[in-house]
């Protein structure tokens, strides 16, 4: 427990000065490729999403995308209000086109900025509470959650595109008023706005860390391995079960947020069935049992797909399913399980080290911690 | 395909891959220089080449592709050679939004050629509206929209319906059945066959929308069954398109009594539903593969004998060929004034070119004055053009709306 509190410090401080100090310089601090960044950290706190529930608790979501897609139209419909202040009776335009009589009720508090920002968490936390309740009181594990969580996405991503009075519908909520926060309005091709993500990405991490790393943690790693003996030690599974399902929700959401910023509208296509199953894929890649290395998961696949769709325009989908294959057959625990094992081998060699210069009489050499700082 | 020029397969490794680049000329290295330092004109060409779409899309790719290789291959414009960045969108909104930024923020391109759907357009308008760049959009659209970066070269629906459903009443009577996948284009184009069967005094029947992709019509047939309408209007998509019309051939209906008269359907759909299932029914559009020009002539030799006899051009992909010649042809008339996306959409209000379909014009609104045909569809799969309209008819994004007009100061409300 301390030695993996430890790693995960080291990890986090390492990830935090990638994306806070690395990645933009390595972009030249320009407006464009700043931009496309904060698209990736945005997508680092979806994958980090899918491992909480995933890694920690053992329960796959494959319909992390409605709880992203939430998040999204939460923060577009804000948008949408403020553009359309001078339109008659304050209404979005595709209301007006599909003869909505006037604002729906729903509508009313994406006026404030506040509200607005609290439902973009809240609202997923509630959806993912009631499923997760409904789900794990009913004992329901495995294959059968990724079923019904994916089916809940599609079943409400067809509501969106059917009910485009309120929605928008298929082309989505579109045309959005810049953001206003504290007077300071958003442009999101500049440095203030990737730090703003970057900033929300480690917040984020942060609280996933607190969680896994106190006794819920515990309990969540416990029921991942055998939830009956945990149940029989007179856990409420589901309690915490839930608790974990609602936390990776709000992380969905406000990646959802923040991407509909950075690409300043809201489409379907975000509760769209293959974002969802790529949210998986990138949590896979990056190694499920941590957060972080989910994230970096994340944030590396979209870099990599921004990349190689550059370099190679006709190939670029086929290598990325390479890559992906590649993944699950060599590297079934991800870039973590690799870089976890190299720690893990490092260890038992400094191990042995250590115990032979403890016979000798010596003062045990610091390179435990640095090889730990390296591995994760 | 052109552009990706391999040699910066060696910069894969990100930053360490500038230095790799040091020794070639400037023309290899991405950036804002590429206009100055070659001569070349950035043009960026974004069709969905893979994704859901992509089996139409990908015809305007290469009508697109066709015309800037042709004009390439014919000395440039004024010396100077069109250098297309080419991207693939996969069907995808956020992606069409991601690789607009990337040919408008960092290429550089003084103009984007792109999108079928009008969800891609969505995504697109806030980065061309962004920075003032000019996005080339070749598909027929719901109209509504009036914005001042993007050139609109399909139909709106008064192009489309002012003289088909007129035409329709005449020949097979008033009462019109609507039916179409349930988005915003059939919405607004079912507003304006309403309103234009008020004023001759059609009516409306039944008025329905299936979800998008929705396959299965036998409801549907039988509802049209009772209903007995007169013709089916009909703005299906795709493959509910294709479902619809097979459905109705295997039910034995008859097109001569109960007409299905398309907005939407074209020489590709065509080929998907089979000529028999096709023949007999009708659609309005500016432009047809069998249309009788010389210059449609040229356009249908050209394409198939590069992308293969068993191709067809259709209304669509023939506008993504003749903006890239309405481009040319604002950049001839710009001269030797700098070369910015607002010069080039001035330079081209008002400009007239001679494309397959017609003589067409630029309105100051930047939609396009086109020539609306009626096309009877042929077992062959190619229609025959029954009317051409007697003039190019003028586009009007807000017909159907009272006070509203799109003009060339954007958007007027009375």
């Amino acid at each position: 427990m301390n030695k993996g509190f430890t790693v995960d410090c080291i990890g986090y401080a390492l990830f935090a000065a990638f994306v806070l100090l690395l990645m933009p310089w390595m972009v030249d601090f320009s407006g464009y490729e700043l931009n496309s960044y904060a698209r990736y950290l945005a997508l680092g706190v979806v994958a980090a999403a899918v491992a909480l529930s995933w890694g920690t608790a053992g329960i796959l979501n494959l319909g992390q995308a409605l709880t992203f897609g939430i998040g999204s139209y939460v923060m577009a419909m804000h948008l949408k209000l403020k553009a359309s202040a001078s339109q008659p009776g304050g209404m979005p335009d595709f209301m007006v086109w599909t003869n909505v009589e006037s604002l729906p009720w729903f509508w009313e508090p994406f006026r404030s900025l506040p509200l607005t920002l609290a439902a973009g968490v809240l609202v997923p936390v509630i959806v993912a509470g009631l499923l997760g309740m409904f789900m794990f009181r009913g004992r329901i594990t495995g294959v059968f959650v990724a079923i019904i969580t994916l089916s809940l996405m599609l079943a409400v991503q067809l509501w969106i595109i059917n009910e485009q009075g309120w929605t928008g519908g298929e082309n989505g909520i579109t045309s959005l008023a810049p953001l206003e926060l504290f007077g300071w309005s958003v442009d999101t091709y500049s440095l203030p706005f990737y730090y703003l993500a970057a900033g929300c990405l480690l917040a984020v991490l942060a609280l996933g860390l607190v969680l896994i790393r106190s006794k819920a943690g515990l309990v969540l790693r416990a029921i991942k391995d055998d939830a009956a003996r945990v149940r029989f030690f007179g856990y409420d599974v589901a309690r915490y079960e839930t608790i974990v399902f609602s936390a990776s929700a709000a992380m969905a959401g406000v990646a959802g947020m923040l991407y509909c910023l950075v690409l300043e509208f809201a489409s379907p296509t975000y509760m769209g069935l293959s974002l969802s199953l790529a949210m998986v894929i990138w949590a896979a890649v990056g190694g499920r049992e941590s957060i972080v290395a989910a994230a970096l998961g994340g944030i590396g696949v979209n870099m990599a797909e921004g990349r190689l769709s550059d370099l190679f325009f006709d190939q670029w989908t086929l290598m990325l399913g390479v890559i992906f294959i590649a993944v699950v057959l060599f590297l079934p625990r991800g870039l973590y399980g690799l870089l976890d094992g190299a720690r893990e081998m490092l260890s038992a060699r400094t191990g042995a080290v250590r115990e032979n210069a403890a016979g000798a009489g010596k003062v045990v050499p610091p390179t435990g911690v640095a090889s730990e700082g390296k591995t994760d | 395909m052109k552009r990706r020029d391999l040699l910066k397969g060696m910069a894969i490794g990100g930053v360490a891959g500038a230095s790799g680049l040091g020794g070639f000329p400037g023309i290899w290295v991405k950036g804002g220089t590429a206009l100055a330092a070659s001569g070349d004109i950035p043009v960026g060409v974004l069709f969905s080449q893979t994704g859901a779409v992509a089996v139409v899309e990908s015809t305007l790719h290469d009508a697109c592709m066709m015309a800037i290789e042709e004009i390439n291959d014919s000395g440039g414009i004024q010396g100077r050679m069109l250098n297309p960045y080419v991207e693939d969108p996969a069907s995808d909104p956020a992606t069409f939004s991601d690789r607009a930024n990337r040919l408008v923020r960092r290429d550089r391109v003084v103009s984007i050629f792109g999108s079928y759907t009008s969800a891609s357009r969505q995504a697109v308008l806030p980065v061309v509206e962004g920075q003032n760049n000019l996005y080339w959009y070749p598909t027929l659209y719901e109209g509504r929209e009036c914005s001042r970066n993007v050139m609109y070269g399909g139909a709106v629906p008064n192009q489309q319906q002012q003289e088909f459903v007129p035409w329709l009443k005449e020949n097979f009577g008033g009462r019109f059945y609507l039916l179409g996948n349930d988005y915003v284009y059939p919405r607004e184009e079912n507003n304006v066959c309403r309103k234009i069967l008020g004023d001759i005094g059609g009516e409306v029947v039944n008025e329905e929308y299936v979800p998008m992709g929705h396959d299965s019509f036998s409801s549907v047939i039988s509802r049209i069954r009772r209903e007995e309408p007169d013709v089916i209007f009909c703005t299906l998509v795709g493959d509910s398109d294709v479902a619809f019309q097979r459905e109705y051939r295997s039910a034995g209906l008859d097109p001569e009594r109960m007409p299905v008269a398309s907005l939407t359907r074209s020489e590709v759909e065509v080929s998907a539903i089979g000529g028999d299932a096709a023949a007999g029914h009708f659609s309005s559009a500016p432009y047809f593969m069998g249309h009788d020009s010389p210059e449609n002539e040229r356009f249908v030799e050209a394409y198939l004998r590069r992308y293969g006899s068993d191709k067809v051009t259709h209304f669509v992909n023939e506008a993504a060929y003749f903006q890239v010649y309405q481009f040319k042809a604002a950049l001839e008339a710009l001269g030797d004034a700098e070369v910015t996306p607002a010069a080039i959409r001035d330079a081209a209000v008002g400009l007239r070119f001679q494309a397959p379909q017609g003589q067409v014009e630029i309105d100051g609104n930047l939609h396009t004055h086109l020539w609306p045909k009626i096309g009877q569809w042929q077992s062959d799969g190619q229609a025959k053009v029954l009317v051409e309209s007697s003039e190019r008819v003028a586009p009007e994004p807000y017909w159907a709306y009272e006070g509203q007009i799109c003009t060339a100061e954007g958007l007027q409300q009375a």
